[in-house]
């Protein structure tokens, strides 16, 4: 799994965006964040309930100029299947039909054929400044994702357990 | 052939699944009994003798398959209860694992990941449903093989019995002319090899096989196999016991 300091692999894949097919390269994001989430599969139960908390966050994602893109091992007209059923989803569901992609950023199980679930943060040079992977029946926190988005984006030090608008450094700390 | 009802279906699958006691019990009672009574014969003179010995050693057995059987039904019914009773905790505590689990079965069972989704999503709609086809499914416990251990004991029990009078009641109606005269005993060991043979034929017709007879055979092979086993296995160890074979 590739961690903080690396540079994001690139990517050039199908995709189903706002209801229909398309095509999407990592160059072609322009917001100073990307939140690149890795996913098992579409057409499951933990998957959906993780899609769709970030689809609801998206307003938040974007006040912080950060993008979100998912990816899982279906193919467009998949995701667009899915993405109908949930009612829409705002942001790219990446087909990483064989898993390169995955694999790229070392998060693909061999053995079950699927991306594990796992999530990055890419600065505005494209380096991943974030990654964490959940185990397969856990879903992530949407709000966790997007308090460390913040939290990057401040470019500040923030202690644990920081939340938007609190106070930055150590505790004690005079910033 | 019409269809069976499946209501009628269940209630014959669920009858057949008593085979087992059925055939087990049948088997054990048939050579035991057979055992007894060649074993006597060499042993004892009076013929009345060996029949009461048969007697006593067929009401045992009868009274301990069915004993065994009841505890064994009893045992195995608890444990599976008691997992079922977990799987139902765990899914009223995490439907999710429940559902993701059942689609990935249903996936290796040759369904679409889209059309195993939409299976599990109708059926979480009567959890009842869900719960039940992942007992199935998921983890292979079954509620039909929560069997009644009172009808596990008396069927194993009455099988020993019925099993028993195979080779006993031609010992039985053929009386003895005096020692040496052993055509009681031959009588009972060609009704015994006929009734082993008749309950492999049985279990070949239940199971709708063509070859009945080969089934028949088999069972007649591994049964009289086990038994000729069994009587080497006593001439060999005689020696230990001060005697020597045959006395």
């Amino acid at each position: 799994m590739l961690k903080p300091g690396d540079t994001a692999p690139f990517f050039d894949l199908p995709c189903a965006v706002g209801g229909r097919a398309g095509r999407l390269r990592l160059s072609q994001i322009d917001t100073e964040m990307v939140v690149l989430l890795f996913y098992p599969h579409d057409f499951s139960f933990i998957c959906p309930t993780e899609v769709v908390g970030f689809h609801n966050a998206r307003e938040a994602f974007a006040a912080e100029h950060t993008s979100i893109v998912a990816a899982s091992v279906d193919d467009a007209a998949t995701h667009l299947r899915w993405a109908r059923e949930l009612g829409g989803i705002s942001y790219p569901l990446l087909a990483d039909e064989g898993g390169a992609l995955a694999r790229a950023y070392g998060v693909f199980d061999e053995r079950e054929g699927l991306a594990m679930r796992a999530t990055f943060i890419l600065d505005s040079k494209r380096t991943i400044v974030y990654c964490v992977a959940s185990p397969v029946n856990v879903g992530r926190s949407v709000s966790e994702t997007l308090r460390v988005a913040c939290a990057l984006r401040s470019g500040r030090m923030c202690p644990a357990d920081w939340e938007p608008g609190g106070q930055f450094g150590p505790a004690g700390h005079k910033d | 052939m019409a269809a069976l009802d499946p209501s009628e279906k269940k209630r014959l699958i669920e009858r057949l699944s008593s085979i087992r006691e059925i055939v087990f019990g049948m088997q054990d009672g048939i050579l035991t009994t057979a055992g007894v009574l060649a074993g006597l014969s060499g042993a004892v003179a009076v013929h009345r003798q060996v029949i009461l010995a048969a007697l006593a050693s067929t009401a045992a057995g009868a009274l301990s398959m069915g004993a065994g059987a009841y505890l064994g039904t009893r045992a195995q019914t608890e444990v599976l209860t008691s997992e079922l009773e977990r799987t139902r905790q765990e899914t009223a505590a995490e439907p999710y694992v429940l559902q993701e689990g059942l689609l990935h079965q249903l996936e290796r069972e040759g369904l679409s990941r889209e059309a195993s989704y939409r299976v599990v999503q109708l059926l979480s709609s009567a959890p009842q449903a869900l719960l039940s086809t992942a007992e199935v499914k998921m983890y292979g416990l079954s509620r039909q093989a929560l069997g009644s251990a009172a009808a596990d004991g008396v069927t194993m029990g009455g099988a020993f019995l019925t099993g028993a009078l195979v080779p006993l009641l031609p010992f039985i109606l053929i009386p003895s002319a005096g020692p040496g005269d052993y055509l009681g005993l031959i009588a009972a060991m060609a009704t015994t090899a006929l009734a082993l043979f008749a309950v492999g034929y049985f279990q070949g017709w239940l199971a709708q096989r063509g070859r009945r007879w080969p089934s028949g055979l088999r069972f007649l092979a591994i049964a009289m196999g086990a038994a000729v086993a069994g009587y080497l296995i006593g001439l060999a160890i005689a020696p230990l016991g001060g005697a020597a074979p045959g006395q």
